[in-house]
Order: C-alpha cells, then structure tokens, then sequence
C-alpha cells in the first residue's frame, strides 16, 4: 500500500518523520531495471526526453517552455550556495551566492556553458535582475539552513540532483533531493518546495523517490522522503516501499505516453 | 519593546533588532492554540457547508474600511511593487544608480507580462514622469532610514506565505517585505518589516498583527517584532509580539473573512 502523510511543518515534525521513516531497505533489481526501459522503450520518443516530477505533477503537459528567472536560479545558486557556507563557515550567505555567480561567469567566459545553461543567463541578464537573483538564491539558502540546522540526525546538502539514463529508450530522469540525511545505513531524502502543494504534490515526491532509487548504483532505495512546503507550512512525505517505488515508476512512465501524444498530435 | 516613532528613525533595522540580551525564549507552543482559536470561530461563522470559492484574506483587506485592495489605485500599486523591488536590490548590496529603471528592471524578471504591466506600457510621458518623481523620493526616506543590513542577520525579502483554514475554506495569503533572524535559535530573533507607501492609518496596525499571525501559523514560532515603515511619511510602528497580539489578529481574520463570506 501507497503511504503519503501529511503534517503541519514545524522542526519537531521533521525530526520525527525522520526518525519514524521504516528501516527495511527496498532495493531495486535489474530486473526492475529492464522492465522500466522496457516500458519507455514502448512509448517511443520523437528526441531524447527529459521527465521529472514536475512534467508527473502537471500529468505531462508542459505548459511553457522553460526559462531561465530570477525564481528559477534561485534553487541552483542557493543549494550551491549553501554547500560553501558550510565548508567555509566564515562566508554569509551572500557572500557565498557572490562566489557561485563568479563560478557561473567564469565558466561563461572560459567557453564551457552551452547557451541556455544558468551561466549564459547569469552573463547575459542586467545588473538588477542580478540582484533579484541574488536575493532570491538568498532567500532560498536561508530557509534550507534553517531546516537543515533544526534536524538532529546528520544531513547534507545534495551534491547534484539524481539523474538516470533509461538504458536503450532515450529517456533521461531527474529526481530532485535538496538534502540527504543519513540514519544509521538508510537515508531519507528532503526536498523543499515552493507555494503550497496541489492534489499531485504526493505523486511528484513519489517520483522523486523511484529516479533517486534507480540513480543509486545499488538501487537501494531512500527509506523516505519528505516534501516541505515552508510557504505554506506543510509537510508530505512517502516512505520508500515497493509498492511506492513501482507506483512513482508508473507515473512517469504514464507521464512520457502522455508526452508522447501530446508530441504526435503537434506533429500531424 | 513596543515603539511609535512618528519622526523618521535614524536607522530602522537598529530599532528593530533592539538589544539583543533583552530578547525572550522562542515560543514554539502558542501556534497549535491559536490555530485552534481560528478554527473553532470560523466554523461558527462559516458553518459546515462546503463553498465553491475558499474566502481569500490578505493582509490589503485590513485596511481600513475592508477591501480586496481594489480600491487602491494603480499608480499606488505599482509605486509600491516598484519601492518593494527597490528594497531587495538595497538588501542584496546592489548599487541602485537609477531607481526607477532597475527597479523596474527586477520586477518584469519576476512578474514577466501582467495587467499592470500593460497598463504602465500605456501610460503617457506626464504620467510615467510623475511615477518616476515619486519612486524617486520615497527611494531617497528608504535609503535614508533602513541602516545597516547585516548578512549575519539573515535577511530575506518579500517572503509568501499562504495558509489553509476552515477545511480549505479559508485562505489566508501574505508577503513580507523583510524578515531577519531565524526560527531555529533558541531565542525569538525573527523581526517581521512591511514597507509601505502609504500614509499608517489603523489598518497598519492590524496588517502589523496580519504579519505576526500568519508568519506564526507558517513556522510555529511566534515572531519576536512586527512593524511597518511609511516610506511617504517616514515613520516607523513597530510591537513586540505577544499571545494577546495574536489572538487579537485572530479575531480581526475572523471578522474580516465574516465580511467576505
């Protein structure tokens, strides 16, 4: 059976959607491995795809093209941010934000950004919306640490999202984790949200969950991850089952048929 | 520490913060009463019939008489987005040369094409200078009068927050200008600042309560301060929170979603 919870946010309710998150690990086979690119395999592609939990939550339809904003920065430059101001505790948040947008232009100028990465736009956008950047990445890292330092067991913050190529299907998945906190040999994944989570806010954070399962070299799944909402004060999470896995694999595999038509009816 | 500085302060962050030896414990305890409080007075005003549209309250609907904010006009309105936008360049260390147009600049990033948008493309060259002019001076009484920012403080602008009650028949949306301190120190650290730029009248008073109410409901935590800075008048109201601040505000939600019901 599926289980998605929901509490009101306070750090005493992290701790405990921590602590109480189940202890058996579920482990994904190569068999699990094959039956998902079997299934997007099934569902062909016109190019290479790339889901995520936010094209599972709006049921595969994408109602914009993707860019670049202050808003869209500001998790990228804040995680990143924040990575820094824990190795050098010295640096404000600021401080730290400053050093990640000089890392963005550098590699701008150094010929390694391909044109609509978050360098190019860094490079190219005025000093003002550079500042709204700022303050948004700003806000972003300080409500993170501000979770991150009330959670007793030890966390870090996300190198990198989790990211899985389906073998053979040209399909690539993105699985979001803010921070990885560690208990004893298992792990629980937090992702931080913005607004208030819709009616499909269960089924993205059970897709997380899958890709970050299938991204891990030994398919150990995440005991559990949750899903806070500090905008609205809200916490979901999903425990890391089988029954949980495989239902975040049927999302996304629901997500690319649907993909799937929209892009054959665009083509007749 | 409840203060009302009607001449314009010297720096409005240092009366915020105030000393920092005086400051109580966090109060982690009062956000599950007070949410109980609201619960059980909405539903003796809402009853248990189920509504289409959710009642919305933000914190416009306190000013005085109650409104959606329509009555506001658009030039105020967008005076205001201009000084709040104008605010989180000043508190991200930007060097604002030209007000007007990077203020501008920052919020079509963030808003992109909206209603007022279109009207500010439409305006006439007198109007656009007479916004200008007033964005202008009320920069000067910001610059002027916020004061040191320190980034130890952990300031973070224009923050949402929206709130569920009444089994999702009420909503309860809200944005703050600036907020310092945290949530997670064992002492209450976190200052609620509105920056308006209007005259305060006693609606800023309840919309000071709105802050602390809602940022109460959001976090758990009871907020140290609340306050508002006219940057047409200059001056400064500011209140130390309390649980009779909030089960004041409490009432005034519940009044205010009886209007709209």
């Amino acid at each position: 059976m599926s289980e998605l919870t929901q509490r009101r946010f306070s750090t005493h309710v992290v701790n405990r959607l921590i602590e109480d998150a189940p202890s058996a690990l579920v482990e994904l086979s190569d068999d699990h491995r094959r039956s998902l690119s079997a299934r997007f395999r099934a569902t062909a592609s016109l190019g290479h795809r790339r889901l995520d939990a936010w094209l599972v939550e709006r049921a595969g339809r994408a109602d914009h093209v993707f860019r670049w904003s202050p808003s869209s920065a500001r998790r990228t430059l804040g995680n990143a941010a924040l990575r820094r101001a824990l190795v050098a505790p010295a640096l404000t948040c600021l401080a730290a934000i400053d050093e990640e947008m000089d890392d963005q232009l550098a590699r701008y100028l150094s010929g390694y950004a391909r044109s609509g990465s978050l360098a190019s736009y860094l490079a190219s956008a005025p000093d003002a919306e550079l500042g709204l950047v700022r303050s948004e990445a700003a806000n972003w890292a300080t409500q993170l640490a501000e979770i991150a330092q009330s959670i007793e067991r030890p966390w870090q913050v996300a190198a990198s999202d989790a990211y899985y190529d389906v073998a053979r299907a040209r399909t690539t998945l993105r699985g979001r984790r803010d921070l990885i906190v560690t208990r004893d040999d298992s792990r629980v994944l937090v992702r931080v949200r913005r607004g208030a989570p819709g009616s499909t806010a269960g089924p993205g954070l059970r897709s997380d969950l899958s890709i970050d399962a299938f991204a891990h070299p030994a398919g150990v799944s995440a005991s559990r991850i949750v899903g806070v909402w500090p905008e609205a004060g809200v916490v979901l999470s999903v425990d890391g089952t089988m029954a949980d896995l495989r239902a975040g694999a049927r999302d996304l595999v629901r997500t690319a048929v649907v993909r799937q038509r929209s892009d054959l009816r665009l083509a007749a | 520490m409840s203060s009302l500085l009607d001449a314009s302060p010297t720096s409005v962050m240092e009366v915020l913060r105030g000393e920092r030896a005086s400051r109580p414990s966090a109060d982690s305890s009062s956000a599950a009463s007070l949410r109980a409080v609201l619960e059980d007075s909405l539903l003796g005003v809402l009853g248990t019939a189920t509504r289409t549209e959710p009642v919305t309250v933000r914190a416009s609907s306190f000013r005085a008489p109650y409104s959606s904010g329509e009555g506001a006009s658009a030039l105020g309105s967008l005076r205001g987005i201009l000084i709040s936008q104008a605010l989180r360049l000043l508190c991200a260390r930007v060097e604002v040369t030209d007000v007007y147009r990077d203020a501008l600049v920052a919020w079509r990033a963030e808003a992109g094409e909206n209603y007022l948008s279109r009207y500010l493309a439409q305006l006439d060259a007198e109007d656009t200078a007479r916004l200008r002019a007033d964005v202008e001076a009320h920069w000067v009484t910001l610059r002027r009068s916020l004061g040191p920012l320190s980034h130890w403080w952990l300031p973070r602008t224009s923050l949402r927050a929206y709130q569920r009650l009444g089994a999702g028949r009420v909503i309860l949306r809200d944005m703050v200008d600036l907020m310092v301190g945290t949530t997670a120190s064992d002492a209450a650290s976190v200052v609620l600042l509105d920056v308006t730029t209007a005259a305060l009248d006693e609606g800023a008073e309840r919309i000071m309560r709105y802050h602390a109410l809602v940022q109460t409901l959001r976090t758990g935590t009871v907020p140290l301060r609340t306050s508002i800075f006219s940057t047409g008048t200059g001056q400064l109201w500011c209140s130390d929170v309390s649980g009779e601040t909030l089960v004041r505000s409490a009432h005034e939600v519940v009044d205010v979603v009886r209007e709209l019901a």
